[in-house]
């Protein structure tokens, strides 16, 4: 069995270096962050796919009303001068196998720069570096609720249980005025990653698959729940990018990922196949004056597997574009996403095409206390989608029109809460 | 009576000295102008007397602190020699790093008033920023010139000094001149000279204002 060998190694890990650390003089309070973020929902949506629907949204029509957004954990521990340790664990409020589970657990090297170098290790559990939205503690977008759809797959379906390293070239403590990164990644237990796009689609949520967790709850019906993470060939994945910063204003992401898994594997224990799935990304970051935010990104791909000779590709692709604008304690923020599945299947399995228009504003009040954040958003969301499963499996019509509206109070506590 | 008389004659003594020394002073005044004719707001100065000997500015104790993850002060000018204590006023860990020339240091991980003050003793430009929350950046510039400062909000800066020849220089950390930008300043039979500098290249972009303070990815 190659459940995640990885997992009781980490807790481990965690058990050993918390101790170690306690010992030493130079000891300070893990810094922590405590965040609860409730939810008013109004949603036609079908159902969701967190509930085992095709549903594009993460409420559906039978979830209006009060509901938890998102209850997270974080605490950051350093280990020493240049180690520190990380963990943000998260409750959503749904049927998922734990009801608070992790969704990053790492070791962070970070040395001192170098003559304007600097190396940085990351390993352990966490998100590659691919969004330029979600990039508030959680990986939670500053913008809206949801995520792009991009944005929203990644934080379904990947997650980097490995190693990573980044080269810095600080040029902006140089005397120049950009910054570049080489990022290069390998990692495993992620071999099923590819199964949610080919079976379910693209689409627009903020909830993050949990370390231990799964998409769709115990009672998912009729789609069961996918696990993702999972170690099936024994062969690592990689992922390798490039990051360009111009002063604070302009950040540039490439990066390709290939999980490089057999798609003729096959794990009996857990009646999974592994599904080869790579992309590449590119995203670009603009800020300029008067709080004027844009992001745009890109992302084409393709998943495969190979059950019994069968050899079924589903090729992907995805795009969005934001524009934003912070006024003070207020910010503005509308995005477009557009998103395709395409299959080589003659019948056209798995096949979907849509789109999706978000509007969001956020309020962030003055606090007179340190350590206490509050946020108030109000987002709409509507997803039009043509699905080939929901005439297939549910037997109705492939086209869907689902709007959601949520009205989201956070409340953050502590050092790191900001 | 004669008390008064005394009095009166030691005023008019120090009435005298006061003119003579009065009357070898001028006032240099720089005027900082972006490419495009705009008054340039915090542009350091830096004087040095081409005439003469001069004797560098008295060395100081600085502070530049750490508030909501940035520095405070963002920007020191100080004499060669001096001190800069780096507090933290953060509930959350800086790490301050420089590796330029001038002076390389690290001070780690640390809350509160933890290190004693970093001397700066090598005249040079010197760049802050915090290894743990990159958007942190600060500088400090340490200057063995006998008169420094910095522009105001009409990018004006202005100086007392002994008459003779002066060598005014000005920097600015968004400045893209690479090459030094100074003007020549004869502080001669008039009590005031003045001269505007105007950069030759558009300033780099300024810091967000609204920063990043949540950025974490």
């Amino acid at each position: 069995m190659r459940r995640l060998a990885c997992k009781p190694f980490a807790l481990a890990l965690l058990a050993f270096t918390v101790p170690a650390a306690c010992a030493a003089d130079w000891m300070q309070l893990p810094q922590w962050e405590a965040d609860l973020d409730t939810r008013l929902v109004s949603s036609d949506g079908q159902k969701s796919f967190v509930n085992g629907g095709l549903g594009t949204l993460r409420y559906d029509h039978t979830q209006s009303g009060l509901r938890l957004g998102r209850a997270r954990l974080a605490l950051s521990e350093a280990l020493g001068e240049v180690w520190s340790l990380r963990l943000d664990a998260s409750a959503w409020g749904d049927n998922d196998r734990n009801p608070l589970d992790l969704t990053e657990a790492y070791l962070q090297f970070r040395p001192y720069p170098f003559a304007g170098y600097r190396f940085r290790l990351k390993a352990g559990v966490f998100h590659a570096p691919l969004s330029l939205e979600n990039r508030a503690a959680g990986w939670e977008s500053p913008y809206t609720l949801s995520y792009s759809a991009i944005n929203t797959w990644l934080g379904e379906e990947l997650r980097t249980i490995g190693v990573e390293g980044q080269l810095d070239w600080l040029g902006t403590r140089s005397g120049r005025g950009f910054d570049l990164a080489l990022t290069g990644g390998l990692f495993g237990w992620n071999d099923p990653a590819g199964t949610v796009i080919a079976t379910r689609g693209f689409n627009l949520s903020d909830r993050q698959t949990t370390l231990f967790g799964r998409v769709g709850s115990s009672n998912s019906s009729p789609l069961k729940p996918i696990e993702l993470f999972h170690e099936i060939d024994n062969r690592p994945g990689y992922y390798a990018g490039v990051e360009g910063r111009y002063f604070d204003r302009i950040v540039v992401r490439v990066l390709h990922y290939d999980n490089r898994a057999d798609p003729a594997a096959f794990d009996s224990a857990i009646g999974k196949f592994a599904w080869q799935t790579h992309f590449n990304s590119v995203g670009v970051r603009a800020e300029g004056a008067g709080g004027w935010t844009a992001i745009v990104q890109w992302l084409d791909g393709q998943t495969y597997t190979d059950p019994q000779g069968e050899d079924i590709k589903w090729p992907f692709r995805a795009r969005f574009a934001l524009v934003s604008r912070q006024l003070g304690n207020h910010r503005l923020s509308i995005r477009y996403d557009s998103f395709t599945v395409d299959t080589e299947s003659e019948d056209g399995d798995g096949a979907q095409h849509g789109h999706a228009w978000t509007a969001a504003y956020v309020f962030e009040p003055d606090m007179h206390w340190p350590d206490m954040k509050w946020k108030i958003t109000l987002e709409w969301l509507r997803v039009t989608s043509d699905a080939y499963y929901r005439a297939d499996e549910l037997g109705t019509p492939r086209l869907a029109t689902e709007t959601q509206v949520q009205l989201a109070v956070r409340f953050a506590l502590g050092p790191l809460a900001r | 009576m004669f008390q008064i008389r005394c009095i009166i004659t030691a005023w008019v003594a120090l009435s005298g000295l006061l003119k003579a020394a009065g009357a070898l002073a001028a006032t240099l005044v720089v005027a900082v102008q972006t490419s495009d004719g705009r008054p340039l707001a915090g542009a350091v100065l830096t004087v040095h007397a081409l005439s003469g000997s001069e004797h560098p500015a008295a060395p100081v104790n600085a502070v530049m602190d750490q508030v909501e993850r940035a520095f405070v002060p963002d920007l020191l000018v100080i004499p060669a020699g001096s001190t800069v204590e780096f507090p933290n006023s953060d509930s959350v860990s800086h790490q301050i790093y420089s590796f330029s020339a001038a002076k390389k240091f690290q001070l780690p991980l640390y809350r509160g008033k933890r290190y004693p003050p970093v001397r700066f003793d090598q005249v040079g430009f010197v760049t802050l920023g915090c290894n743990i929350h990159d958007p942190m950046l600060a500088y400090v510039v340490v200057t063995d010139a006998p008169y420094f400062g910095r522009t105001d909000s009409r990018g004006s800066w202005s100086v007392e000094v002994p008459r003779g020849t002066y060598r005014v220089t000005v920097w600015h950390p968004r400045m893209r001149e690479s090459a030094e930008l100074g003007r020549e300043m004869t502080a001669g039979d008039t009590d005031r000279t003045a001269v505007t500098v105007r950069l030759t290249k558009p300033l780099q972009p300024a810091p967000l204002e609204s920063g990043h303070s949540w950025d974490a990815y």
